[in-house]
C-alpha cells in the first residue's frame, strides 16, 4: 500500500486521483485536500451557471468518491480515498505531508489575478478583475474573497450601463452573456446564479470586449462565441467592425477559424439575408435594447476617475500595429482614444501563486516556480529552484501546472498523463510510507486544535441541504455556515 | 485511409491538409475483428451503463476499436448512443458531460465506410470537435451517434489523446 496526497479538489485533483484509483495496480491510500468545506473548485466556483452540462463531471466524481470512500465504500475494493475539506495547505503542511506520504500531487488551480498593470487599476471604484466578477455571480465563499463592499448596494449599480471588458478569452464571453441577461428572468431561473448579483447588474446595456491583438488571435471558443450571437432572440445585438475581418488570411484558417468566420459573416448580415438556416434558428424582435461588440488592436494605458467619488469615468487606449517582427505593439503614430465607461472588468487570466509563498514558511519546499505556474519537467514532476531537478515525488496537475489555460477536457487529459508518470514512479520508488490513517494525517499535518476538517459525507450533507433550498441548488455563501448546517 | 472530406464539416482544403499532416491516426479499419466477451473492471465500480436490451430480431451491431488496436464487437440495441455502449462495456470513454455535447470527451473516429451514413453533425457537435483531441476528417461525438439499423454494423475507433492540441484559452 503506498499513500498519495492531492492538494486541491477540483477538476484536475479529482481526475488525478480517478485515473489513480482505475489505474493504479499498486494498492493505494489517496487523500484528497481542499481548503473550502465543498469540493471541485472552478467547476463550482468557475463555469457559468447556465453551463450546468459542463458541470456533469461533478457526477462522475461523486460516484467514485462515493464508493471509495471509507466507511461506507465496498470495502473489498483494493483501494482508498478520503477527502479532507477546510484545510488549506501551505508551505508548512506540504512539508510535513511530504515526509509522510509517498508522493503528494499539487492540483490547487490558480487563485489569483494576472493584473494590467496600469494606473488606477488597484485605486479605481468599478474596476475589478474577472475572477473578482466571476466569484461574485457564482456565490464563492464571501470570507474567503475580497469583494468590494460598494458592490452589495444597489445604488452603486444604478448607473452602470457601459461595461468594458479587457481581454476575450471564454471567461470574458461568460462575463458579457451574464451582463446582458441579467434582466432575463426565465434565462437564469433554473440556476444556481446568485440573484443578488443579477439583480443588481440588469441596468447594463452596452459592453466592449476589447482585445490587443487582432480578430484572428481571439481567444474564445466557437460555442461560446455562437451563444453570444444566438442572444439576439432577447434583443441583444452583436457587433463586430467589418475592418478587423478585412484582412483575414482565409486559407490559413484551421477548422474553428473557418467555421468561426462563417459565424461572424452570416450573423453579421440581417436576419432575413442570411443564407443558412442555421443561423435563422430564432427571429429577433423588431427592436434591439442591450449591445455587445467587440473591439481589437488596443492597449489600455490608464484609467480615469471622477475625483468627486473616485469612481471609474473612461478608459485611455493606445493603438495598436503589428510590427515586422509579427508581433502587435503600440502605433506611436495614433493619437490615444478614450471610451467613458461606468464599470471595467479586467479577464486577462487566472494566476497561480507559488505554494512556498503560503503560511509561515519555517520550513520551504524549494519550489520553482515559472511566472504564473509551477515549473514541471515532461513527466509533471515539479522542479527545485535550487537545482532545477524534479523534486522526488512531487508532482502537479491541471491549472497550477499549466497555468489557466484549457477547458475541463485538457485538464482531464493533463490530469490522466501526469497520474500514469505517477504509478511509474511508484512503481519504481522502494520506500513505502506506512498507510497514514486520517487520525495520523490529522496529527502531523494540522497540528493545532483551529481546524475544523470537513468529510466526503459532511460534504454530502450540505450538497442535499443546498438542493433544497433551490433547482438546482442554492450555494451556501459563507463559510461559517456551511460549517453549521454540517454540525461543525 | 480516409475519403476526402464531406462539405458538412466547412472545411478549407488547405487547413484540412494540414490537420491531415498533424492528426493522422495510427488506426486500421481492416484488421480482422475478434469478438471478445464483456470486459468488467476490477478495480473501479461501474461508474456508468443503462444499456438496452434489443428486442429479439433487432440487434444491432457495432464495433470498438480500442487504442491498442483490440476490437470489441457489441450487440446493441436501436436508441443507445456510442456514448452509453462504450460505458456500459467499461471501455476508455470519459464522457465528462454526462453525454450532453459540452465536453468532446467522447470523441471518436467513424470508419469511412459509415461515416456518409451519419446524419451531419450540428452546430453544437461541430463546436466541440473543434476542440477534440486527435481529431480527423471523420470524427464524431459518441453521445451524438444514436444506434439504427442505418448504421447497423458500423465501426469506431477511439482516438489516442495526445497532449498539446489544444489552441482554446481563458
Ligand atoms: C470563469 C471560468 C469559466 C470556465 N468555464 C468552463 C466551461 O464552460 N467549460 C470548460 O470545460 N471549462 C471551463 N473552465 C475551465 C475549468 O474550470 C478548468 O479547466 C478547471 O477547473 C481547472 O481545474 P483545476 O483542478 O486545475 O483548478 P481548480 O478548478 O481551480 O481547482 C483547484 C482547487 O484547489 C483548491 N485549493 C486551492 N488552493 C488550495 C490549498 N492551498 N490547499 C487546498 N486546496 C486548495 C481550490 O479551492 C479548488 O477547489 C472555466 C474556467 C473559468 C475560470
Ligand atoms: S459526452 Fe461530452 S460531448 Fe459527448
Amino acid at each position: 500500500m503506498k499513500s498519495i496526497s492531492i492538494i486541491g479538489s477540483g477538476p484536475s485533483g479529482f481526475y488525478t486521483a480517478y485515473h489513480l484509483l482505475k489505474k493504479s495496480p499498486i494498492p493505494l491510500n489517496i487523500t484528497l485536500w481542499e481548503k473550502f468545506p465543498v469540493p471541485f473548485g472552478l467547476s463550482r466556483y468557475g463555469v457559468a451557471p447556465d453551463h450546468p452540462e459542463v458541470k456533469n463531471c461533478e457526477e462522475t466524481f461523486t460516484q467514485f468518491a462515493n464508493a471509495y470512500t471509507i466507511p461506507s465504500g465496498s470495502n473489498n475494493l483494493m483501494h482508498k480515498f478520503q477527502f479532507i475539506g477546510n484545510v488549506q495547505i501551505d508551505s508548512e503542511k506540504l512539508f510535513k505531508l511530504r515526509s509522510i506520504q509517498d508522493c503528494v500531487i499539487l492540483s490547487y488551480g490558480c487563485n489569483n489575478d494576472k493584473k494590467l498593470g496600469i494606473p488606477g487599476e488597484n485605486d479605481t471604484l468599478g474596476v475589478v478583475s474577472s475572477r473578482q466578477f466571476v466569484n461574485w455571480y457564482n456565490s464563492y465563499p464571501e470570507n474567503a474573497c475580497a469583494t468590494p463592499e460598494q458592490w452589495k448596494g444597489s445604488d452603486f449599480w444604478k448607473n452602470v450601463k457601459n461595461v468594458a471588458i479587457i481581454g476575450n478569452g471564454n471567461v470574458a464571453l461568460d462575463i458579457c452573456r451574464v451582463l446582458l441577461t441579467s434582466n432575463i428572468k426565465q434565462y437564469w431561473q433554473n440556476t444556481d446564479i446568485n440573484q443578488a448579483s443579477t439583480e443588481a447588474i440588469k441596468h447594463v446595456s452596452n459592453v466592449k470586449i476589447i482585445g490587443r491583438r487582432g480578430y484572428e488571435q481571439s481567444k474564445f471558443t466557437n460555442k461560446e462565441f455562437r451563444e453570444l450571437w444566438e442572444l439576439e432572440k432577447y434583443g441583444i445585438k452583436g457587433n463586430i467592425d467589418s475592418k478587423y475581418l478585412s484582412n483575414v488570411d482565409e486559407s490559413k484558417l484551421d477548422r474553428a477559424g473557418t467555421r468561426r468566420l462563417e459565424m461572424v459573416k452570416e450573423y453579421m448580415k440581417p436576419f432575413d439575408q442570411r443564407t443558412k438556416k442555421n443561423y435563422k434558428k430564432f427571429k429577433p424582435p423588431s427592436t434591439f435594447t442591450k449591445f455587445w461588440e467587440f473591439d481589437y488592436m488596443k492597449t489600455p494605458v490608464k484609467i480615469n476617475k471622477d475625483a468627486r467619488n473616485n469612481r471609474i469615468s473612461s478608459i485611455t487606449l493606445a493603438i495598436n500595429k503589428v510590427n515586422e517582427m509579427n508581433k502587435f505593439v503600440i502605433d506611436n503614430s495614433k493619437p490615444c482614444i478614450d471610451y467613458p465607461i461606468d464599470f471595467l472588468i479586467t479577464s486577462l487570466g487566472y494566476k497561480g501563486v507559488n505554494i512556498d509563498e503560503l503560511g509561515c514558511q519555517k520550513h520551504l519546499n524549494n519550489i520553482k516556480f515559472a511566472g504564473d505556474h509551477l515549473a514541471t519537467n515532461r513527466e509533471g514532476q515539479v522542479l527545485s529552484s535550487m537545482d532545477n531537478k524534479p523534486i522526488p515525488g512531487l508532482f502537479a496537475s491541471g491549472w497550477i501546472k499549466t497555468g489557466s489555460k484549457g477547458v475541463i477536457v485538457s485538464t482531464m487529459i493533463d490530469s490522466f498523463t501526469v497520474g500514469d508518470e505517477v504509478i511509474k514512479y511508484l512503481q519504481c520508488s522502494a520506500t513505502s510510507n506506512q498507510q497514514a490513517s486520517i487520525i495520523d494525517l490529522q496529527n502531523t499535518v494540522l497540528d493545532s486544535t483551529n481546524y475544523k476538517p470537513t468529510t466526503w459525507f459532511d460534504w454530502l450533507k450540505l450538497d442535499a441541504y443546498e438542493k433544497k433550498l433551490g433547482n438546482p441548488r442554492r450555494k451556501i455563501i459563507n463559510i461559517a455556515d456551511m460549517l453549521k448546517i454540517i454540525g461543525k | 485511409m480516409f475519403k476526402v472530406l464531406p462539405s458538412s464539416l466547412l472545411l478549407k482544403s488547405s487547413a484540412r491538409i494540414k490537420r491531415n499532416i498533424l492528426y493522422k491516426p495510427i488506426i486500421s479499419f481492416t484488421s480482422p475483428t475478434v469478438v471478445t466477451p464483456r470486459f468488467l473492471s476490477t478495480t473501479l465500480p461501474r461508474l456508468h451503463g443503462h444499456l438496452h436490451k434489443p428486442k429479439p430480431g433487432e440487434e444491432l451491431h457495432c464495433t470498438f476499436i480500442l487504442k491498442d488496436g483490440t476490437q470489441k464487437k457489441f450487440t446493441v440495441a436501436k436508441g443507445d448512443t456510442l456514448l452509453d455502449i462504450a460505458q456500459g462495456h467499461n471501455l476508455d470513454m470519459e464522457g465528462a458531460c454526462g453525454g450532453s455535447c459540452a465536453c468532446s470527451t467522447c470523441h471518436v473516429i467513424v470508419d469511412p465506410e459509415y461515416y456518409d451514413l451519419l446524419p451531419e453533425p450540428d452546430d453544437d457537435e461541430n463546436d466541440m470537435l473543434d476542440l477534440a483531441y486527435g481529431l480527423t476528417e471523420t470524427s464524431r461525438l459518441g453521445c451524438c451517434i444514436k444506434m439504427n439499423k442505418d448504421i447497423d454494423g458500423i465501426r469506431v475507433a477511439l482516438p489516442q489523446m495526445t497532449r498539446n492540441v489544444q489552441t482554446s484559452d481563458f
